[in-house]
């Protein structure tokens, strides 16, 4: 393959957090060697707390700038790893556009998160800083590449990228509950993976190529017998992005993967490597394989039906505090996909938005009272409005917007877009469906917010919360305020 | 003007604010002296916005936009879309989805914001003195003012999805009303009470966002003063969808049969304010919207379904007067009492004529005053006794709570539709309304639904009068008198006052409003 042009902007932001990530590894290696093999000792605390500060502030510095970068290139239209085509114009590899901008802000600002969250968390973890570090940058690196990715082995590769770190930060702790989730999850994705390249090597099959434009121009010519074949290729592929999002029914690896990871990684999970995964599957369907030859509109909106409803009906009946949101973030991708069944990429990317914005301040939340309740009870979080009122604040406002009511109004224009993108595709049974959804989704967040109001008991949660925590909380609250004062926000996000 | 609005909607939250932000014990004390002056100042806000809507020579009516001339009007309009807006805002808030910030108030939504300043207000007052057991009170005045604000909210929204967000507004607050201060003695009963009233209500108003889409759909547009320009013609297809489904979600809210199970048990549970911003307010909002959007927005197909509509109002009307019969709790007999008087309201606004809609605004308003003082009386007697069983509570409440038994009598009476009390004249003009109902409409049906409802108002009369045999009346030499230090307090004297006036003034002058609604 001959490439014969590329602009790297284009490639700036995944090439920095990639510099990143390898900065941070090295600067990790030079810190002096242990004085015992035992990471645990009290005796290295300083020494781990050094390495922790200087991976943090790498790290969120490289994120600060591709976060920058992203802002920059907002307005551009930039190809990269271009080759000349047999037929049409170049294909690239790696093109930055509107959606591509849209999606980076959201990886990329998730993972400035999860980096904050962890400055708070990890502090006295057993989590070795530099390689978690390391690895949540890789993983990042592979999120901006997939959303900006145009052809279907770069998006393959970019899709490991994520998800193999994963599986590492899920184990980091090095305990047995960890290590269980992290082999579920592998087994998982390693099988949805070879799903995955199956599709892809059909589509090849049939077309001959692997770029996202040639593959749909070429469905567009072929005969009847060769359009099932497209089909089949299709939903293949779209299951192996199902098991990735853990979309209903491939989403029986999550809520175990989802309590076994330190709190921090879980939040990683949810926002950074569920928006990845988002991010892939609205380019494949909507840059390639949403063709009148191959529709996959409907497989996706009755698998994004199935999915809200059993991710909250499962919700509904959680006690502890990270599985219920483990089950209602399955719920809320159903909601994601409904408008992606529509063919509204600019609604799917503001849900994300505004569902990765409160997720990420919802785990903060979670991460303080796990650290000092490591049961991680709903009713550990009783009275929190009064004891911790900031916190306890907080919390309820990120839950009601994840429900979808006032006072959440980002929550609620979100939906409200997810609502009108598919009224306007004539999917009414979908709306329906969606209409259910909202209720039973009140429901489940209800209960918690019930155990927030309620009158504190004898040992009410009352702590000193750390500034770090303060810090993310705080900013998450004010943005998702912010965005529901100005919704208008979210929406341009997708251009 | 927009101003004083925009000022009406934003002062409440302001409160609500203010009392958050107050240290716990200090504003547990003055919580509801905050919330009466904050609820005070919208009163005489809202009834600023009423003084300048009456005198239209002011400066401030020439602001007016967007008005319809009257005579364009076809005959089964409801008076709605007649007026033209006063204190008009209109700003782009989402552009990408189509969504402005557009509110404005008219004769219909008027005399609904007043109702709901004047019931917040003195619901604010009451608390000064009487309290939930629960405590709390920062909290609990907080949150009616954010209700206050979202029942405003929805009465001056003049833009679809503005009226479903200020719609949704008051759920939770009012969840959390029914849910922290609800009957004291039983627990799970008011969890399952509140779960219940969120939960229908959320899915109803779901379901009318779907008709909203499709009406958006169909028009291209949300705004409420356009679409009532510019109406979605037809009677089949996707308006009357919209119709339906936009009908359903209101009648949740409203509620009609079958749709009414939430409300008894939410009402019965709530604390004694929240039972009063119930019946008196959030019903009205379903009634409204019907009014608001469904009339002047899709007349075609409400041609359709008003039959339906008026056919379930009128089996409200009948269930529930026969349900209020087998009550035997105070709060849930006048719960079911709602229900029958909201079927009223519904057949008025189904008949689609002048009368009948004019009917259904004018009982719309009785109601709220109605209901409100008798949820206040059964919060009284509720108070005195520990229990609102009518077995436990006893009878004979003429000797041992004179002044409460005699106000009970005169809002039973009022409730019940007697001649010279605001009670008569909404259900007197819905059924005169039933009897010549728009043209379009099946007459025969309306007769026969029209003398079924007159049975309904008989049953209505039964179960009201057998509520104060069983109560007020009796030998008190078997219910001890002396149980009771007090029998009206200063603070229920001053809160209720201005409900008992209100149901006089009304009965005696219902041309005070009606000359308003210009159709009539």
């Amino acid at each position: 393959m001959n490439i014969t042009s590329t602009d790297w902007q284009a490639a700036a932001v995944p090439l920095i957090l990639a510099l990143t990530a390898i900065a941070v590894l090295i600067a990790d290696s030079l810190r002096p060697p242990k004085p015992s093999q035992d990471d645990d000792t009290p005796a290295d605390a300083p020494g781990r707390r050094r390495a922790h500060l200087v991976a943090t502030v790498l790290s969120a510095a490289g994120i600060v700038a591709a976060l920058v970068g992203t802002v920059l290139l907002r307005d551009e239209q930039l190809v990269a790893f271009c080759r000349e085509a047999v037929e049409g114009p170049p294909e690239c590899s790696l093109v930055v556009e509107p959606l591509t901008i849209g999606l980076w802000a959201v990886i990329v600002a998730g993972g400035l998160g999860v980096v904050l969250l962890s400055a708070y968390g990890l502090l006295d973890g057993r989590v070795p800083p530099g390689e978690y570090h390391f690895l949540l940058l890789c993983a990042l690196c592979g999120g901006t590449v997939l959303a900006g990715g145009r052809d279907l082995a770069t998006m393959v590769i970019a899709l490991e990228l994520v998800s193999l770190p994963s599986f590492a930060m899920v184990a980091l702790r090095r305990d047995r509950r960890g290590s269980e989730a992290a082999v579920k999850a592998f087994l998982v994705s390693v099988l949805s993976t070879a799903v995955m390249l199956f599709g892809i090597s059909y589509l090849y099959g049939l077309t001959g190529s692997l770029h996202l434009s040639t593959v749909t121009a070429r469905l567009a010519a072929i005969d009847a017998d060769e359009q099932r074949v497209a089909l089949a290729a299709g939903l293949f592929v779209l299951v192996g992005f199902g098991f990735k999002i853990a979309a209903v029914p491939f989403h029986a690896w999550l809520p175990d993967t989802y309590v076994g990871a330190p709190v921090e990684v879980t939040a990683f999970l949810a926002v950074v490597s569920k928006s990845a995964g988002v991010a892939g599957l609205v380019v494949v369907t909507t840059q390639g394989l949403s063709t009148q030859a191959l529709d996959l509109r409907i497989a996706i909106a009755v698998v994004a039906a199935v999915t809200m409803t059993v991710g909250n009906l499962a919700a509904l009946r959680q006690v502890e505090a990270v599985r219920l949101l483990a089950w209602s973030s399955i719920g809320q991708l159903g909601f994601l996909l409904a408008p992606l069944a529509a063919n509204d990429v600019r609604a799917v990317v503001a849900y994300l938005a505004a569902y990765a914005v409160v997720t990420l301040g919802a785990f903060g939340v979670v991460a303080v009272v796990q650290r000092h309740r490591p049961g991680g009870l709903l009713s550990d979080y009783r009275g929190m409005v009064r004891t911790e009122p900031g916190v306890g604040a907080a919390l309820v406002f990120f839950l009601v917007v994840l429900a979808g009511l006032p006072p959440g109004l980002v929550g609620l224009f979100t939906k409200f877009a997810a609502f009108q993108a598919v009224v306007d595709a004539d999917l009414g049974w979908l709306a329906g469906v969606m209409a259910v959804n909202v209720m039973i989704g009140l429901a489940v967040y209800l209960r918690w917010v019930a155990e927030l109001f309620r009158l504190p008991v004898d040992e009410p949660f009352s702590v000193d919360v750390e500034t770090p925590a303060v810090a993310v909380i705080g900013t998450c609250a004010g943005a998702a305020v912010v965005l529901s004062v100005l919704p208008a926000a979210v929406f341009a996000l997708a251009g | 003007m927009s101003a004083l609005l925009l000022v009406l909607l934003g002062l409440p939250l302001a409160g609500a604010a203010l009392l958050w932000l107050l240290p716990v014990v200090l504003g547990d004390r003055i919580a509801a002296l905050v919330g009466t002056v904050v609820s005070g100042l919208v009163l005489v806000g809202s009834a600023v916005l009423g003084y300048r809507w009456l005198n239209p020579g002011s400066p401030a009516g020439t602001q007016q936009a967007d008005s319809v001339p009257a005579t364009d009007l076809p005959a089964y309009d409801g008076p709605g879309r007649a007026a033209a807006m006063l204190g008009d805002t209109n700003v782009p808030w989402l552009p990408a989805l189509d969504v402005r910030f557009h509110v404005g108030v008219d004769a219909v939504s008027l005399p609904l914001i007043v109702l709901s300043a004047l019931l917040v207000l003195l619901c604010c007052v009451y608390s000064l003195r009487i309290t939930p057991q629960a405590g709390r009170m920062r909290s609990l005045v907080a949150l009616l003012l954010i209700i206050e604000t979202g029942v405003i909210g929805t009465f001056s929204a003049l833009d679809l999805v503005l009226f479903f967000i200020f719609f949704e507004v008051v759920l939770i607050p009012m969840w959390l009303v029914i849910d922290i201060w609800g009957d004291h003695h039983d627990r799970a009963g008011r969890r399952l009470a509140a779960n219940r009233f969120v939960l229908m209500t959320v899915l109803g108003s779901a379901v009318m966002l779907i008709g909203f889409l499709l009406v958006h759909a169909e028009s291209g547009t949300f705004d409420l003063v356009a679409l009532a320009a510019n109406p979605v013609p037809g009677g089949t297809g996707v308006p009357l969808t919209a119709a339906i489904l936009i009908a359903v979600g209101l009648a949740v809210k409203m509620p009609i049969w079958p749709l009414h199970i939430w409300l008894p048990d939410a009402h019965a549970k709530a604390p004694t304010v929240g039972s009063v911003l119930l019946a008196g307010l959030l019903l009205k909002l379903g009634s409204y919207g019907m009014v608001r959007i469904l009339l002047p927005v899709l007349p075609d197909a409400m041609v359709e379904i008003a039959p339906y509509l008026a056919g379930f109002s009128v089996i409200a009307i009948v269930l529930g007067s026969l349900a209020c019969l087998a009550q035997t709790d105070v709060k849930r007999l006048i719960a079911y009492s709602s229900v029958g008087h909201m079927g009223f309201i519904g057949l008025g606004i189904a008949t689609m004529s002048a009368v009948g809609v004019t009917g259904a605004l004018f009982a719309n308003i009785a109601h709220g005053v109605i209901t409100g003082l008798l949820f206040f009386l059964a919060g009284a007697i509720k108070d005195r006794h520990d229990t609102s069983d009518l077995r436990l509570i006893g009878r004979a409440l003429y000797a041992r709570l004179p002044r409460i038994g005699a106000l009970l009598t005169f809002a039973c009476l009022a409730s019940l539709g007697l001649p010279g009390l605001a009670g008569f004249w909404g259900e007197m003009l819905a059924l005169l309304g039933a009897y010549e109902p728009n043209e379009a409409l099946p007459r025969a049906t309306f007769l026969t639904l029209m003398v079924i409802a007159g049975v309904g108002t008989v049953l209505t009369a039964a179960y009201f009068l057998r509520l104060v045999r069983n109560l007020c009346q009796g030998d008190p030499a078997q219910y001890p008198s002396t149980t009771f230090a007090v029998d009206l307090s200063r603070i229920e004297l001053v809160t209720w006052t201005p409900l008992i006036v209100l149901t006089v003034l009304l009965g005696l002058w219902p041309a005070l409003l009606i000359d308003r609604w210009v159709l009539l």
